[in-house]
């Protein structure tokens, strides 16, 4: 188990350091010079010349991106003397436009975007088990080609008209929900819950909609297994037949799937968070990509990256406990 | 019905524990309904040991899978299954469900996909032993789980108990199965192919172990197999079956001695021996089928 973890942690690192530098190859050396977007319109080419040294732009491509390493873990010091900044571990750098550091506009946006990530995922986790297992059950009859239509226009209708459409008949037409405002949950859950649910709902649709479809192959091809006939040959309830030999092997990959995509959401829901225009991580990517805040666009990668690859960490680690087959051979 | 007549056997009907009449099964397909068995009569005696032996696509299967209820979906099954006095055919699902493991026990071809492989072995055991012993202890049930690995001569069983079927050798895997089955007791055990997925020495440890489960526990058995060899060393009674129909039956010996049936005859003519020539192997086609 040490052996496995200590594998998996290194390898995570190598997959994070690797993301670190594409990113700071892509963003920092290839776009262009950094320091003329710093300056703005009104430039002269000394204020150049010192935010180049305030930024430590130069220095050899090495040297800055090991500073940048360095104040990931540790923190840096912008410019020299006395107008020099320290910024504190973890050191994304300072936004271009607002001069704000990168990681306080990363934390300040998470939430929104956990809250919606977590809200999502348990609607779509609770939706397409339950469609598919129901589907599974009635192959073939009427719910399952009825919950088979469903699914399809799921998966087949952009969020962004589904988010808009939602919003002109429940808020402007019908006047049920509020419109979406990113409300901390402490003032009023009732409100909170209300102006949370249209993007959970539209950020959940297509997620259930392909869980309802893996969830019904999953679940029909268990059933098919010779362990399942095993259980019934050995007389066993058929609600324990169900439960304990055809729901967990059928489920267990779904984990991996839900580890994966739930991961990916907490990067940010970029379309969802900019119709609604909620301010989440999505929507800062959104806003900085549009001003080419490269700090910025920069951060959010590389929290994305984080994510993922920790969220796939997890959903390993965890697939050592619901596998056998995988715990005892790792 | 072409089937060879030949008073065999079951010697009074009373003595028998299972009395199958004119089993047919049938499954939906493009042009209506096919028959795969066709009004099957087959009786095992009680401790008795009955073989079914055929080519796939015999309806072997289908034959043990009627009796258990467990056809695949679609199947449909006719004709009366009599089981020490109990009209199997007109049981509930609930009562069905009690007689299987308990009384009629079943095991498979391959034992790595008949196992679960996210529980233990144990779990496996006592699950079935659980189910149909009310208010048994997890304690108790493991007991009987480890005593019936112990008795398929599976070493060590009180800590292999523990392990999970890929840790089993595929030999170890059907005994496993095994002591499955028997951890109940039932009467009556049929065991669908169970030494095919297995190696020749394999094989023959399995099927030793199995004449000897019969001797210690009186189980009646069904053994179904495409392997003469292996009918002929556990069951005394033999059963061929062709394209859902019984072709012939009789006493091993019979069978072995004095073919009656064309088809029997080319069965025991497949079976290689070492000291012949190699020729080319005799079928029958479809029409050669009737006697």
């Amino acid at each position: 188990m040490t052996r496995f973890l200590v594998g998996r942690t290194s390898g995570m690192l190598g997959v994070l350091f690797v993301v670190c530098l594409f990113t700071f190859v892509v963003f920092f050396v290839l776009s262009p010079d950094p320091a003329v977007q710093v300056c703005g319109k009104n430039c002269t080419p000394e204020r150049i010349d010192q935010i180049r040294l305030n930024l430590g732009l130069d220095r050899p491509f090495l040297e800055q991106f090991t500073t940048f390493l360095t104040g990931l873990f540790v923190g840096r010091t912008y410019g020299v003397g006395e107008g020099a900044v320290q910024c504190a571990a973890p050191c994304l750098g300072y936004s271009f436009q607002t001069s704000q550091p990168v990681t306080e506009m990363l934390m300040q946006r998470l939430p929104v975007s956990a809250t919606l990530a977590i809200g999502a995922a348990v609607l779509w986790l609770l939706a397409g088990l339950i469609a598919g297992v129901l589907s599974a059950v009635h192959e073939g009859r009427f719910l399952d080609r009825f919950l088979a239509g469903l699914t399809l226009g799921g998966m087949s209708i952009p969020n962004y008209v589904l988010a808009l459409v939602l919003q002109f008949v429940l808020v402007v037409v019908l006047g049920w929900l509020p419109f979406p405002q990113a409300l901390p949950i402490g003032e009023d859950p009732v409100q909170w819950f209300l102006n949370f649910l249209m993007p959970w709902v539209v950020l959940a649709v297509g997620a259930a909609a392909t869980y309802t479809r893996l969830t019904r192959a999953n679940v029909i091809d268990t059933l098919q297994q010779n362990y399942v006939r095993t259980a019934r040959a050995k007389g066993l309830r058929q609600d324990l037949v169900w439960r304990r030999h055809a729901l967990r092997p059928a489920l267990t990959p779904i984990a991996t799937m839900f580890g994966m995509d739930f991961a990916n959401l907490l990067g940010g829901a970029l379309i969802t968070e900019t119709v609604f225009g909620l301010n989440g991580i999505g929507k800062l990517a959104a806003d900085s990509i549009t001003k080419n805040d490269q700090p910025v666009i920069m951060g959010v990668t590389l929290l994305a990256a984080f994510f993922v690859i920790v969220g796939n960490m997890v959903i390993d680690l965890l697939y050592s406990v619901i596998d056998p087959r995988v715990r005892i051979s790792a | 019905m072409p089937e060879t007549a030949r008073s065999t056997a079951p010697n009074s009907e009373e003595g028998n524990l299972l009395e199958v009449r004119d089993l047919t099964v049938s499954f939906p397909t493009a042009e209506g309904r096919t028959e795969v068995v066709k009004s099957l009569d087959l009786d095992v005696p009680r401790g008795g040991a009955v073989g079914i032996v055929g080519e796939s696509g015999s309806g072997k299967s289908m034959t043990s899978l009627a009796i258990m209820d467990l056809l695949p979906k679609g199947g449909q099954r006719s004709g009366s299954l009599r089981f020490d006095g109990t009209e199997l055919s007109e049981l509930g699902n609930a009562a069905m469900r009690r007689m299987r493991g308990d009384r009629i026990a079943m095991i498979f071809q391959d034992p790595l996909s008949s196992l679960n492989p996210y529980y233990t072995v144990g779990l496996q055991i006592e699950e079935a032993y659980r189910s149909h012993r009310r208010g048994v202890s997890r304690k108790e049930a493991r007991k009987v789980a480890i005593e019936a690995m112990d008795r398929v001569r599976i070493s060590d069983a009180a800590r292999r108990v523990d392990h999970y079927p890929h840790q089993f050798s595929g030999g170890m895997r059907q005994r496993v199965m095994i002591a499955m089955a028997l951890s109940m007791e039932p009467e009556l055990l049929i065991a669908d192919e169970p030494t095919t997925a297995l190696d020749v020495t394999v094989q023959a440890q399995i099927l030793d172990l199995m004449s000897e489960l019969r001797e210690e526990t009186g189980v009646g058995l069904i053994m179904i197999t495409h392997d003469l060899a292996v009918v002929s060393e556990v069951t005394e009674h033999i059963v061929v079956m062709r394209e859902g129909c019984v072709m012939e039956k009789g006493t091993a010996e019979q069978i072995f001695s004095d073919p009656q049936h064309e088809y029997t005859q080319l069965l025991l003519d497949a079976v290689p021996r070492i000291d012949d020539e190699i020729g080319a192997l005799r079928t029958l086609d479809a029409e050669g089928a009737q006697p």
